[in-house]
């Protein structure tokens, strides 16, 4: 039983696989905080005096004060706590120091130390703040790189195993197509062990029998009988004889061809004997021959007689298909690489075609089949073509019959020439 | 004419009696039947044949295991055996190609005078002078 196997794998998503950009402010602060820590120190500190240079001048107490806020987000973002402490209190004291160089004048001396007392307190805190967040933003960060690149070797590894099943669905596939080869060879080898045994079995006991006919015909031929009647029966009978024997015979080599004798042989020559052998019969029968051949083929590995019996066949069963006066053409071409591997063999392809009334379709299953004939009793042993079919199977070729859109019956033999050797 | 004498052996009676009718018809040889394999080395051993015709076949005793039985005999060991069988073609033993252990096969139905050329044939060969007799030169 054939179970035809069909497994398909889901394909798996790569979109775990992007990241996000950073913004264009992450970018910045991430690039300026790989600097070294007294640079960033002192261009900050240069900020906040910046800053007191301009709270001096300007003598405008809450809104300049709040610029002190840009170095100091600057420096905790930037580099950590610590350094945004730093600024914090930096940023205290130039205040200070600005509101002395201004000559502010305070009810009491305390307010002023109190004032930057109670701002540095405020800075501090939202030092604290901002730092708090920094941190948050980097637990949160580092978490997010933990997990893309968990995600993405997780992924790999979805990847590489689905990969290995891939893989395996190849090979059980492989091993399917094997098992079901080996499966029809198995049948098929039975089958022919049972024709084998069947054919000597047959063989055995018409052919003792057909012995004795056969010497008793010879003892009456060898002793001239004056009667032409008994003359001509007893003719008749070794006839009778050596027919019944040839069907015996032919059914023998069907069943159990003997092995080739293989050698490189031109197509075209082993063509040209054959129809050298049915000459006679095509005559007779007013057959026309063309041929089509393409002389750039190569020499095929062959048994020359047995592939020579395949092409009698098919001349014969072209003639007997054809009311007289029929054509025969035979072509032969070369057939494209399989599959366009270059190792693979190409093959040769010899085309024998009729013009006469093609393959009825209630026939065309049977026509390989042993014993089956559309000849009148007595013309065919039905085994013509099942031996073609035998024979190019066991050249590793193939035979094939169609009907031609012209009109007619056609045979196609593929024979595959040598794998080309690899470098 | 030096009359030869052969021994056919093989289960069919009507093979036995007709290839003695028309072996012995033509002159020249002496033909003995003998329709149980299992006998063939006593009817070898009263006949003395010149050449042995072998059927394959056969119940009890299969052609391959006669031949042993006489090759075993030293009467009997350069003795010609031709076997006679129906279970191969004709284009198997076509040139009379020795298929195995070095003997000849003729599938049945043979014609008799192809049989009687290949029994003159064999006979020639076999009553040679021994390859021996004859002077090597460098």
């Amino acid at each position: 039983m054939n179970v035809p196997l069909q497994v398909s794998l889901p394909s798996v998503s790569l979109a775990e696989d992007r990241t996000l950009p950073d913004s264009r402010w992450f970018g910045f602060a991430r690039t300026v905080s790989g600097w070294p820590k007294p640079v960033i120190a002192g261009l900050l500190l240069g900020l906040v005096i910046a800053v007191g240079g301009v709270d001096y001048l300007t003598g405008v107490e809450l809104s300049v004060s709040l610029l002190y806020l840009i170095p100091m987000t600057l420096g905790t973002w930037v580099a950590g706590r610590s350094m945004g402490n730093l600024v914090a209190l930096a940023s205290a004291g130039v205040w200070f120091g600005a509101d002395l160089l201004a000559r502010q004048t305070y009810g009491h001396w305390f307010l002023p130390v109190w004032n930057t007392l109670t701002l540095a307190m405020s800075f501090l805190v939202l030092v604290a703040l901002l730092a708090s967040l920094r941190e948050a933003n980097e637990g949160l960060e580092q978490t997010v790189t933990r997990r893309t690149k968990a995600l993405q070797a997780e992924n790999a590894q979805r990847r590489q195993a689905e990969e290995e099943l891939r893989h395996a669905l190849g090979d059980v596939r492989t091993a399917h197509a094997e098992l079901q080869r080996t499966q029809f060879q198995l049948i098929e080898s039975a089958k022919m062990e049972s024709v084998g045994r069947l054919a000597a079995g047959v063989a055995h006991e018409v052919k003792n029998p057909l012995m004795t006919l056969s010497l008793g015909a010879d003892y009456f031929l060898n002793h001239k009988t004056e009667n032409p009647d008994e003359a001509q029966l007893v003719q008749d009978m070794k006839e009778a004889v050596h027919r019944a024997s040839n069907v015996i015979n032919v059914l023998l080599d069907y069943a159990r061809p003997r092995p080739l004798r293989r050698a490189s042989e031109d197509i075209h020559e082993v063509t040209e004997n054959s129809l050298a052998l049915v000459r006679h019969q095509l005559n007779k029968h007013h057959v026309a021959v063309v041929r089509e051949f393409d002389a750039t083929l190569p020499p095929l590995s062959l048994d020359r007689t047995r592939i020579e019996h395949v092409f009698v066949n098919l001349f014969l069963n072209a003639m007997q298909a054809m009311p007289p006066g029929g054509t025969i053409t035979v072509r032969t071409f070369a057939s494209a690489p399989f599959d366009g591997d270059n190792d693979a063999p190409a093959g040769v392809m010899v085309e024998v075609d009729d013009t006469g009334h093609g393959i009825t379709p209630e026939n065309a299953g049977k026509l390989f089949e042993p014993f089956f004939t559309t000849k009148p009793p007595g013309q065919g042993t039905g085994l013509g073509l099942a031996i073609v079919r035998r024979i190019m199977e066991i050249h590793g070729g193939s035979v094939r019959l169609s009907n031609r859109t012209e009109g007619g019956a056609r045979a196609t033999l593929q024979f595959n020439t040598e794998p080309k050797k690899k470098p | 004419m030096n009359t030869k004498r052969i021994l056919v052996v093989d289960d069919e009676p009507g093979v036995t009696r007709n290839l003695k009718l028309n072996l012995e018809s033509g002159g020249g040889y002496e033909v003995f039947g003998e329709n149980h394999a299992t006998n063939a080395l006593t009817a070898a051993r009263n006949v003395r044949p010149d050449l042995i015709l072998l059927d394959v076949m056969m119940p009890g005793m299969d052609g391959g295991d006669v031949a042993a039985r006489l090759r075993a005999d030293p009467l009997f060991r350069d003795t010609p055996i031709i076997f006679l069988t129906a279970i191969v073609s004709n284009e198997e033993t076509d040139g009379h190609e020795k298929l195995s252990g070095g003997e000849t096969f003729l599938a049945k139905p043979v014609d008799i005078g192809e049989l009687i050329k290949f029994i003159e044939h064999t006979l020639s060969l076999t009553s040679k002078p021994p390859h021996h007799a004859f002077t090597r030169h460098p």
